[in-house]
């Protein structure tokens, strides 16, 4: 039977709308971005609130000042801190610690044992040309400790200074770069300055593209492997084959899941804009139509690479269990860039950056990685070739899942080998 | 209807199907038997074009099988299944739109088919939630919508009730009578005798009986005749022996007698003849005999008819 785009588009529709109407799918649909949300929130609020936990309960420092160097310091540390990375600077909340001081270390570790401090400062003898001191504390979380540290620095640089500076100059020798502005070399060749929320919203922009990318690419793929799965296993397809061809099957599955995917695209970053629009606006973040554009584009071509790969898989297995277990590594591919993500950041033009955006299995997450990177001037002919290369190897590993599909589809027992299915493959029916 | 002439299918350079020839005429019945690995499904297959012959070639009404032609040709697998989270409708409806109605078309059709298999009120219900028995009858409509004209069954009556064997046969009556011509793989013997007129029957591969069925079972059975009288039938001329049978007698006839000399030696005699007829050899003894002494895989030596014949026989 030769091939029907009419019969390929009933198949399509079939699995777009069952697939859709499925709870699986609704799941996937509200609980990964919540889930994703909701990791984000916890780990970002949960490092300032332990920040500020930790701020809270440091009431009093006890000190020992054995160099003497300290006498005329202030009796109590101010620390402002703002609410969260993002609050204006005038709602800053401030966190007083009173400072108490001992005649010895004894004294010192028997109030902080009986918690009349919260910390305990030693400052020794010869402070002034070693900087020894030791600070002590009953316990610390694993994490937090650092966040009294500087409190206490600029108290000292305070007490060291008291009288003899005025107290501008003093207020400048704690925070001595509070006021400095880095500017970089834009896109456009000119030195601007760098602004860190805009550029965190550049990033997270296409960040979230990329991880979204990666989870509807991996997602259309399961669907697929699924419904392949599904079909081979319950022996639907012999009967199915009747009235259709591999081909018209093949093609259904692959334009209906794709377009599932699409709808989890279309969905999540629709809300995600809607959601994150007051905050773009205040930023006035242009959202560029050409890196969305780029990211459909990469999405078609890394969803025809893997759900072809997912196709192949399906067909050769047995039952889903078999099915899954050949897919992890793929699945487990797709994701590599944002396991990687540090070194990507870090050098988006570098060699493994550009290797990982050049191979059809990372193409599509690493390339918009590199894009949304801040520093990052990607050639188009690396975007060109990237996509030349996942368009051609995704074409190459159709043309090779569809001869799979039509010979493993109804063969059922041992699983072929790599041998096997490489002829498979090569050959006809 | 469907014409298989000379097809050989080879996997991993054995042959799995090997130079079968035969032909399947407009609304008849047609067996296809054959023990378990004997070729059934490869041969199936290819006549559905799901899988390519290596050689020869399959017609239907003259056209090669593949394009739209096989749109015409339903099949009910042995080992089935449907998508359990829908409805019977619903599949019915993808099956029809897929053999070429519209939606509303293949709708309709379903309802009918339903509604003829007694399954109306489960018509929007999900197939998971029905018997086994009423998912077979659901499986039935797959291959029925859309009206084919050669429905090709492979074991349908296994696992059904007597009342649905029934009805299945009931509906087998109907589709013959309106023209579909059926090719019918089974092992209930039974069924074969009972409804059709012609079988293959195939074996490792090669086709090792060909034609009527009641030829075959005439062809295999003792060289005897089956009487039904009111005394024992002795010293009869040309028999050389008689066995009492279900308050009948069997008959064996001596090589050079005829039954008709038989029947006339027997009238002769003055017995009270209620019955008499040539004995036959159930099919099920038929197929356990050609399949255990490997009748026919000698290249004709011991079967009835020979590939080579039969193929010279379509060229005639």
């Amino acid at each position: 039977m030769n091939f029907s785009w009419r019969r390929a588009l009933i198949v399509a529709r079939r699995e777009f709308l069952t697939t859709v109407k499925r709870k699986a799918f609704l799941f996937t649909l509200i609980a990964v971005p919540l889930y994703f949300g909701g990791v984000m929130t916890l780990a970002t609020r949960g490092s300032m609130s332990d920040r500020r936990d930790s701020l809270r309960s440091f009431t009093r420092l006890g000190v020992v000042d054995s160099s003497g160097l300290l006498t005329g310091a202030a009796p109590e540390i101010t620390t402002r801190l703002a609410p969260d990375p993002t609050g204006a600077p005038e709602k800053l909340e401030t966190y007083r610690t009173e400072v108490v001081f001992y005649a010895d270390q004894a004294k010192l570790e028997r109030a902080l044992r009986s918690a009349e401090i919260a910390q305990g400062l030693t400052v020794s003898a010869d402070y002034l040309a070693t900087g020894a001191t030791r600070r002590y504390a009953r316990s610390t979380g694993t994490f937090n400790s650092a966040s009294s540290v500087r409190p206490i620095e600029r108290w000292l640089a305070r007490s060291l200074l008291a009288g003899h500076a005025d107290s501008l100059r003093i207020e400048r020798a704690t925070r001595p770069a509070s006021g400095m502005d880095l500017y970089t070399l834009g896109k456009d060749d000119r030195f601007e300055v760098k602004d860190e929320r805009r550029e965190m919203l550049e990033f997270m922009v296409p960040f979230m593209v990329s991880i979204l990318l990666g989870v509807c690419i991996m997602t259309g793929g399961q669907y697929l492997l699924q419904g392949v799965s599904e079909e081979k296993e319950s022996r639907i397809l012999e009967s199915l084959l009747c009235a259709l061809s591999p081909e018209d099957l093949l093609a259904g599955k692959l334009v209906g899941l794709g377009g599932v995917g699409l709808a989890l695209v279309a969905v999540w970053l629709g809300v995600g804009f809607a959601v994150s629009a007051p905050m773009l606006a205040l930023a006035q973040f242009p959202l560029s139509p050409g890196l969305l554009a780029l990211a459909v584009v990469y999405f078609l071509l890394g969803y025809l690479f893997f759900a072809s790969i997912m196709t192949g898989i399906g067909a050769v297995t047995n039952n889903m269990r078999e099915a899954q277990q050949f897919s992890m590594m793929f699945s487990f591919a797709n994701l590599l860039p944002i396991i990687v993500l540090t070194q990507i950041l870090s050098k988006p033009d570098g060699a493994l950056a550009v290797t990982l955006s050049m191979l059809p299995f990372t193409a599509a997450t690493a390339m918009m990685l590199r894009l949304g990177t801040p520093s990052s001037a990607v050639p188009a002919w690396q975007i060109a070739l990237s996509l030349a290369l996942l368009a051609l190897s995704g074409w190459l590993v159709l043309r090779g899942a569809a001869r799979v599909f039509r010979i493993g589809l109804l063969m059922t027992g041992k699983t072929p080998n790599l041998p096997e299915i490489w002829r498979w493959a090569r050959a006809g029916r | 209807m469907l014409e298989v002439r000379d097809i050989v299918k080879t996997f991993d350079g054995r042959a799995v199907v090997n130079r079968v020839s035969f032909e399947v005429r407009p609304g008849e019945i047609f067996a296809l038997l054959g023990p378990n690995g004997a070729g059934k499904t490869t041969l199936i297959r290819m006549i559905t074009d799901i899988l390519k012959p290596d050689s020869g070639e399959i017609l239907l009404d003259g056209t090669r099988i593949g394009g739209d032609s096989r749109r015409q040709i339903a099949y009910l697998p042995e080992e089935r299944g449907l998508y359990r989270r829908v409805s019977p409708i619903e599949v019915l409806v993808y099956y029809g739109e897929l053999k070429g109605l519209s939606a509303h078309a293949a709708r309709a059709a379903g309802l009918a088919l339903l509604e003829r298999m007694e399954l109306a009120e489960w018509a929007t219900k999900q197939v998971q939630t029905l018997s086994k028995g009423m998912q077979q009858k659901v499986q039935f409509c797959t291959a029925l919508i859309g009206e084919p004209r050669l429905l090709i069954l492979d074991e349908p009556f296994t696992g059904l009730d007597p009342l649905n064997t029934q009805l299945f046969e009931e509906l087998l009556a109907e589709r013959r009578a309106a023209g579909c011509t059926v090719l019918l793989s089974t092992h209930q013997m039974n069924k074969v005798e009972e409804l059709c007129d012609r079988a293959l029957m195939i074996n490792r591969g090669h086709m090792v009986l060909y034609g009527s069925v009641r030829d075959f079972r005439r062809q295999y059975a003792d060289h005897a005749v089956t009487v039904r009288c009111d005394r024992r039938p002795d010293a009869v001329a040309g028999v050389h022996g008689i066995a009492a049978g279900d308050g009948d007698w069997k008959l064996m006839l001596e090589p050079a007698a005829s039954p008709q000399s038989v029947l006339r030696e027997l009238v002769a005699s003055g017995l009270g003849i209620e019955s008499f007829s040539i004995a036959n050899l159930p099919l099920e003894d038929v197929f356990v005999k050609v399949v255990r002494e490997g009748l026919g895989l000698d290249h004709g030596q011991s079967g009835p008819l020979l590939p080579d014949e039969i193929v010279k026989g379509a060229a005639r």
